[in-house]
């Protein structure tokens, strides 16, 4: 299995996502102007909670966000190593790593004081491009570091900036009647958690000074609620021969449905989306060269590496078509979306964060996913720093393989910080795993 | 037509060749040691098998190559991973087994084999080197060992100590502290195995714990790693006459199938009987073996047969 590092790419990208590029580009930029335009900023990491904070005229800056765009750029470095100087170590998951060293350099730009070991920001250095926040949320799913991760933020800030938090708590599936979407727990669960966003929604108000503008969030919700049943409907589509678009293509398409504003512009962005890959099933067309083999792909991602993983994929005749991250996250049921009073729906697409179910829902959904899209094989990105991720892959690894016979591998990444990867490891799991698939195939046949 | 096949398993610390004839019988090996990745290791293994055989490498119908160096080699027709070529070379040693743990010089290795010999589910050790051959000669260095007499010293162990760190470097470290504590060299070296083979268990238990067990790779000739091992996994391992050649011997058996499907392909044979018609015939062919090495042995046999014995009879093998 020789790949010629000369030959055309492999991976056949939707054209549609370019438009991404330009929406986060416009974005950020908002973003950066937000101190000059006289708008509160807000931190929040998690949960989307964005509709609540641009229904109100905030700015808002996802955490993770932020990061993945450094890594993406490969410009995540000179924040991981103010993180790293100011004590957060290299095992600390590497989205705060990134985050919190954003924060870190903030602090320098204004006190203009010795820098230590990574020395004074460049002012194109876009970590220290951030602006302040005026408040801090945090909505966290399921993992500790994510909830103490605003904590660490307001203590960088000396904590004089308000923090509001929103408890999420874990489904543990553990009564009689538990289920995905039903059950006791699932029914007080999501009240508890909707209640909690109405008390946010208050703590925004004191911030504002304003009534909350409840009609505009609606408005929003409903964008977002249309937006991610074309995502869905697009990624539904996948199921066909050879797969129109790959997980990468999904990956990509994580911010608007995420973190960027809730305007129509990402109806048109999914509806843009949805067409292209129809038009693909209909021409027989792949989201790569040739499809061999149909890959579930477990993790979050490798944000230094999306482009990289793409092509390696798609050299190896590999359709990555489903994935735990592009596939059970990000308002991942809007059916349960009102838009006229979004609220609980709201708080019901958080709890259903992946890494918030028990694992016996997890590997349900997950077997779910590799059943309807046909895959052959799994490949698992135990990512060095995310533990939230990592920490049931052994069991998705074990029922995939009892369960479905498919073959599984797994590699040491990270989402941020690319000291944790390395290509030969992949490279030599990923073709013994595709080896091992052509092998069954041959007896079957 | 060539007489024999080739396979060369390009490691990280050692580079192994085996030549065997058309009937897959192995008539050299060579295992050459080396710093790193290194071209003229390979070719003193090479040239040392051929030396052994009585051949050139004009005299090769396939050349196949595994290991981490495996793309390197301008002499393989082929390249396969080295889970496929150990579970291949593992099986064809001792064909009951049915997990196969393969410890080289820095990669360790568990394979769940089937009763066709197919890889079922694998595993690999994680970036560290821990448990592996490295972590042996680093110890060794550490003791002022050789590295040879570090199983039999171990197996004289009495007293039961522990190496708690998971890191190569750090087990040093506690290894040169056991030993100011006045430790015995034994004792710490029997600790040093018991860590190998915990590393090893959490590998086993990722594929399934099953027998017949085999070991194969360098390690495999540490009577100490084996018998740590042994008592981790409650369960005997079987030990190949020459362990460390397995992968090599794997990748020529899977060239020995793709040179004789060429041959079958040239003779103009029937490349689709179907499964009945092979259990029907004398000595089954590879069904579909369309020149693809891993059908033919997927089928239960090597791309042999009544056909083919007659080709190869009548063009004086």
């Amino acid at each position: 299995m020789n790949v010629a590092a000369s030959m055309p790419s492999a991976a056949n990208k939707l054209k549609s996502t370019r438009m991404a590029g330009k929406l986060v580009n416009d974005y950020w930029e908002m973003v950066w102007r937000a101190k000059e335009e006289g708008k509160l900023v807000c931190w929040y990491e998690g949960s989307a909670i964005n509709p609540f904070l641009e229904a109100a005229d905030i700015v808002w800056v996802h955490g993770e966000a932020y990061s993945a765009m450094l890594a993406a750029r490969h410009l995540e470095g000179p924040a991981q190593a103010a993180a790293e100087e100011r004590g957060y170590m290299k095992e600390l998951c590497s989205y705060a790593r990134t985050h919190l060293g954003c924060a870190v350099t903030n602090q320098r730009t204004r006190n203009d004081t010795d820098t230590g070991v990574t020395g004074a920001p460049d002012d194109a250095d876009i970590a220290a491009r951030l602006p302040e926040p005026d408040m801090i949320i945090s909505a966290y799913a399921y993992c500790s570091t994510g909830q103490q991760w605003d904590e660490m933020t307001s203590r960088l800030f000396g904590k004089k900036i308000p923090i509001f938090n929103v408890s999420i708590p874990w489904m543990w599936a553990s009564k009689k009647d538990a289920g995905y979407l039903r059950g006791q727990e699932w029914d007080e669960t999501s009240r508890y958690v909707a209640r909690q966003l109405d008390d946010m929604v208050k703590f925004i108000e004191e911030r504002t000074g304003k009534p909350y503008p409840w009609d505009r969030l609606r408005e929003l919700m409903a964008n977002v609620k249309r937006a991610s049943e074309l995502r869905l409907e697009a990624m539904d589509m996948c199921t066909a021969h050879p797969a129109p678009a790959t997980f990468f293509d999904w990956v990509v398409s994580i911010a608007p449905i995420n973190n960027l504003p809730a305007g129509p512009q990402i109806v048109d962005y999914f509806t843009a989306v949805r067409d292209e890959v129809a038009d693909r099933v209909k021409n027989g067309v792949g989201g790569i060269g040739r499809e061999k083999y149909r890959l579930f792909f477990d993790g979050i991602m490798n944000w230094n590496k999306v482009g990289w993983l793409a092509e390696k994929f798609a050299r190896y005749d590999a359709a990555v078509v489903v994935g735990r991250y592009t596939h059970m996250a990000f308002w991942q049921e809007p059916d349960l979306i009102d838009a006229r009073d979004p609220v609980l729906g709201m708080a019901q697409n958080f709890l259903i964060c992946p890494n918030n179910h028990a694992s016996p829902i997890l590997i349900e959904l997950i077997m779910d996913l590799c059943k309807k899209y046909e895959v052959d094989g799994m490949v698992i990105h135990a990512s060095r720093t995310c533990r939230a991720f990592t920490n049931p892959q052994f069991l998705i690894a074990d029922s995939a393989s009892k369960r479905l016979g498919i073959q599984t591998t797994m590699f040491e990444g990270d989402v941020t910080d690319e000291s944790f990867y390395k290509d030969e490891l992949l490279n030599s799991r990923v073709e013994a795993m595709l080896e091992a698939i052509d092998q069954r195939r041959l007896v079957a046949a | 037509m060539k007489s024999h096949v080739m396979g060369i398993d390009f490691g990280s610390t050692t580079a192994k060749v085996v030549i065997i004839d058309l009937d897959a019988n192995v008539v050299a090996s060579c295992v050459s040691h080396m710093g790193a990745v290194s071209d003229e290791a390979v070719k003193q293994a090479v040239a040392g098998a051929l030396d052994e055989a009585g051949l050139t490498q004009a005299d090769m119908g396939r050349t196949v190559s595994t290991g981490y160096g495996r793309r390197m080699l301008d002499i393989a027709d082929k390249n396969f991973t080295e889970i496929t070529c150990h579970a291949r070379g593992a099986v064809a040693m001792v064909p009951e087994a049915r997990l196969v743990i393969d410890i080289g010089g820095q990669d360790s290795k568990t394979i769940s084999v089937d009763s066709n010999g197919l890889v079922a589910q694998f595993a690999m050790n994680d970036r560290c080197a821990a448990g592996t051959g490295k972590f042996l000669e680093v110890l060794a260095r550490a003791m002022e060992i050789p590295l040879d007499e570090m199983g039999p010293l171990a197996l004289q162990a009495e007293q039961e100590l522990k190496i708690s760190s998971m890191c190569a470097t750090f087990a040093e470290t506690e290894v040169i502290s056991l030993r100011a504590e006045g430790n015995s060299k034994p004792d710490v070296l029997g600790a040093v195995h018991a860590a190998i083979a915990s590393r090893t268990l959490g590998l086993v238990s990722r594929v399934g714990k099953k027998g017949p067990v085999v070991m194969t790779g360098g390690v495999a000739r540490n009577t100490a790693a084996v018998h740590y091992i042994e008592k981790a996994l409650g369960m005997p391992i079987m030990l190949p006459d020459n362990p460390q050649v397995a992968g090599a011997l794997g990748a020529a058996l899977i060239g020995l199938d793709d040179y004789r499907a060429e041959l079958a392909d040239k003779a103009g044979l029937p490349e689709d009987l179907g499964l009945e018609d092979q259990m029907m015939a004398d000595k089954p062919c590879a069904p579909a073996c369309k020149g693809d090495p891993v059908a033919a042995r997927a089928a239960g046999g090597a791309a042999t047969g009544g056909a083919l014995d007659a080709l190869l009879a009548e063009v004086g093998r």
